[in-house]
């Protein structure tokens, strides 16, 4: 489960975000919109504690902001999995090695990495493009290989910041499509866009962000 | 353990994978362990270098005429006991006909019809002290003893190796701080580099819920391998410099001087490259991770 308490942020420049409240149960898939610098970037940042809100309290399953300590950060991420506009695929190693890396820094054994894995990129339909580095994928393939990493280590979140804005209609559609798949599995999907079109139609859940607040659930 | 295996061959992969940062930094590094190598050799052979050139000192000492063998042994004996003399030889009267005639090619008997050569004595200095020479004491304690008529030396070069290698002495530990100082900053910036031109890896392996220590292990690796890389680069150079230097003194030089190579130099060069690259790279990883 997800709870935002009262949570607010604030850069030194200003802006963030302000008195949000809501939860998200297990199991749900959640779209965040609002319009670009309304404070979506900022409220995924917050979940996985990139950034330690000023006031209010934030609870992920068992982790609360409360009492979280800076060496825990790394076993709340590891309960999640991410999705990013940029990817963030590093581009000195290929897809197999890109999608094995969350599973080495958890510590599985190194005979089982591989049949994971594979499963992994069957999900995504990147069969066979193992050996591939990221400069020779498509922006769609690319963002599948993300999705990959962040689905590999069977997380209870997904978060997904804008990760269809950099790819063309039908490749952003198969994506949201691959998260509603991921979502059927019982992991909690929570999607940031503004892409109105994309969303509208599908009966989702939608948290609507304007100006760092909270407008609509 | 498969977690530390993964770790290491990461680091080694590192390497590999950047090939052009690898580069760099092996290169600085071999670059300052190199010079800071010749600069603990030069050190090392210093002393050497001076007790060459302390075994050419000479200090020529001419007796007075009515001087005769007898009395000139027993001057020789007075100069022999006098402190900072290594050896001193006779030259007798003969001996200085002979002499006169190889430097002049004339014989002076023949030209005066006399020997007006006095007896001397050659006297070397001795060449192991640590402490800089004092010649003019010598010089003054020979000078007092009963049938010497002159004293000669080369006073004024004599000083001037001894003011140089003092001069040497008292500079060479700040010279040799400066120098690793240097060695020390170049490796820590080069190696920083190498870790801030990977500043996205960093930032992912945060994000997917590395620990600080898994981040910083394989940089740490990479560290020592480039550390090592760069001492197995610059150890054949050195020792190439060392023996071309000594290979051109020998061939090409009347000096008869050998520049040794204590093997340790190596040792310490090698852990030099090791914790300052080590040391460089976990404090740069320190200052990414949040």
């Amino acid at each position: 489960m997800i709870e935002f308490n009262n949570v607010s942020y604030a850069y030194d420049k200003g802006r963030g975000v302000t008195n949000l409240n809501f939860t998200i149960d297990d199991g749900d898939f959640v779209f965040l919109i609002g319009p670009t610098g309304s404070g979506k970037t900022t409220l995924m940042r917050l979940l996985y504690f990139d950034l330690l809100c000023d006031t209010g309290t934030i609870k992920l399953g068992s982790f609360s902001s409360d009492n979280l300590r800076r060496k825990q950060i790394p076993l709340v991420r590891r309960e999640i999995g991410m999705v990013f506009q940029n990817y963030h695929l590093l581009d000195d190693r290929n897809v197999f090695d890109n999608v094995a890396l969350p599973l080495h820094v958890l510590g599985y054994r190194g005979n089982e990495i591989p049949d994971r894995v594979e499963e992994s990129l069957d999900l995504v339909g990147l069969t066979g493009k193992n050996e591939h580095y990221p400069s020779e994928l498509s922006g769609g393939e690319q963002q599948r290989v993300t999705l990959a990493c962040a689905i590999i280590k069977e997380p209870d979140i997904l978060l997904a910041d804008e990760p269809t804005g950099n790819l063309d209609p039908v490749a952003a559609f198969e994506l949201v499509q691959l998260l509603e798949t991921v979502n059927e599995t019982g992991t909690t999907v929570l999607m940031a866009s503004h892409n109105y079109n994309l969303i509208k139609g599908r009966a989702r859940r939608i948290l609507e962000l304007k100006d760092g607040a909270l407008r609509g659930s | 353990m498969d977690k530390l295996l993964y770790l290491v061959s990461e680091g080694v992969k590192n390497v590999w994978r950047h090939k052009m940062t690898t580069f760099t930094a092996v290169f600085s590094l071999f670059l300052a362990l190199y010079f800071v190598g010749v600069l603990a050799i030069a050190g090392d052979n210093t002393h050497s270098v001076l007790q060459y050139l302390r075994s050419k000192y000479k200090i020529e000492v001419f007796f007075n005429q009515d001087v005769g063998p007898e009395t000139a042994k027993g001057i020789l004996d007075s100069i022999k006991e006098i402190n900072g003399i290594r050896t001193a030889t006779i030259i007798g009267k003969d001996d200085a006909v002979r002499i006169f005639k190889d430097q002049f090619g004339e014989d002076i008997l023949s030209i005066l019809g006399y020997n007006p050569l006095p007896i001397s004595v050659v006297a070397n200095m001795m060449r192991n002290s640590q402490d800089p020479l004092q010649v003019d004491p010598i010089v003054r304690k020979i000078d007092k003893i009963d049938g010497v008529a002159e004293v000669r030396y080369q006073g004024h070069l004599i000083k001037k190796i001894e003011r140089t290698y003092a001069g040497i002495i008292k500079r060479f530990p700040i010279l040799a701080g400066i120098f690793v100082m240097v060695a020390v900053l170049v490796i820590y910036n080069t190696v920083k580099l190498s870790v801030f031109s990977r500043k996205d890896l960093i930032k992912s392996l945060e994000l997917i819920g590395a620990t600080p220590a898994f981040i910083k292990m394989p940089f740490i690796f990479e560290g020592i391998i480039d550390g090592l890389l760069s001492a197995l680069v610059a150890f054949p150079c050195v020792l190439a410099t060392v023996n071309g230097l000594n290979y051109i003194m020998t061939n090409f030089t009347s000096w008869h001087i050998h520049l040794s190579l204590d093997p340790i130099i190596f040792v310490w060069l090698t852990l030099l490259a090791g914790i300052i690259s080590v040391f460089g790279s976990y404090r740069a990883i320190s200052g990414l991770l949040k």
